[in-house]
């Protein structure tokens, strides 16, 4: 059994889970990760494009620069509004490819909202940068959906 | 073998202070944190206890203070009652950043596989979510876990 679980955390690759209990429904939720209208209220002016269809490419873009696309991708799977699995990379570095599941499940009066961030190729880039990124983007997300307005998150970076 | 640590970073619209107060003090605690306050006089030393303020007045979790720094860092010994050779640590840091704070909530030094690390691991994301709630909107969230 020791054995077992050494061999497992050496060969682990990185897996990030995030966990955030935000008190709107489900159909908002799924907007504001959807709709760019609202997303760019919360992710840093930043918003996600695509038709959401299963097969569909998408894109995450900042508007304001002169070359907007920050991250591209394909939707995996997409269950309005419980579940959308994304893969994930870099257009300057589309081989350093990952995937982005989020999930959606009403709770009472809130949403848990689930965001795992996994299937990195080794020695991936990416894992630092999202690191730093996903817990301020949900933090604003839920500023964004409690109070009406999201956090000024990329405060480090203009 | 590697033991369990959880890390947990989140951005409130408040300052260090209220942060502080949030934790520390019941009459505000009481209002995100499930049933439960969290009682000590922070003093570097002091023991502190998690209560649950139903009739019963159950300690949940009792520690020592290790590091008090207001309002900024917060290093608590952690362990159920009944069970405390199980004793893991918890640290808060605050840092304010523009009009937000980030607090890092760092639990570590726990048992792989205890019922406390499973315990632990559901209730920091609800704790968490529920403290930003109260913060920035007045109101906590529901929390049916923490027993």
């Amino acid at each position: 059994m020791k054995t077992k679980t050494r061999k497992n955390n050496a060969m682990q690759k990185p897996k990030l889970v995030y966990s955030t209990f935000i008190r709107t429904t489900p159909k908002q939720l799924w907007a504001a990760i959807t709709k760019p209208e609202f997303t760019r209220q919360y992710w840093g002016g930043a918003t996600n494009v695509s038709d959401w269809k299963k097969g569909s490419k998408w894109e995450h873009h900042f508007e304001e620069e002169a070359d907007p696309v920050y991250i591209v991708g394909k939707v995996l799977e997409s269950v309005p509004p419980k579940r959308l699995v994304l893969s994930w990379a870099s257009p300057d570095n589309v081989g350093d490819k990952s995937r982005v599941t989020f999930e959606i499940e009403q709770v009472e009066d809130m949403v848990n909202l689930v965001v795992t961030h996994d299937s990195f190729k080794a020695g991936s880039t990416m894992v630092k940068k999202v690191s730093r990124g996903w817990p301020r983007v949900l933090s604003s997300m839920k500023s964004f959906l409690e109070t009406g307005k999201g956090l000024n998150i990329w405060y480090d970076q203009k | 073998m590697q033991k369990p640590k959880l890390v947990y970073s989140t951005f409130i619209r408040t300052t260090p202070k209220q942060l502080w107060a949030a934790i520390t003090k019941p009459e505000f605690t009481r209002q995100y944190w499930g049933a439960g306050v969290n009682v000590s006089d922070w003093k570097k030393g002091s023991k502190w206890e998690h209560v649950f303020e139903d009739e019963s007045r159950t300690v949940g979790i009792t520690g020592k203070v290790v590091e008090s720094v207001p309002p900024k860092r917060l290093v608590l010994t952690w362990a159920a009652p009944n069970h405390l050779a199980d004793k893991s640590r918890v640290t808060f840091e605050i840092e304010p950043i523009e009009d937000m704070v980030n607090l890092i909530v760092t639990h570590d030094q726990l048992k792989a596989g205890s019922a406390m690390t499973k315990g632990v691991s559901s209730g920091w994301p609800r704790v968490l979510s529920s403290l930003k709630s109260f913060l920035e909107t007045g109101k906590g969230l529901t929390l049916t876990c923490g027993h």
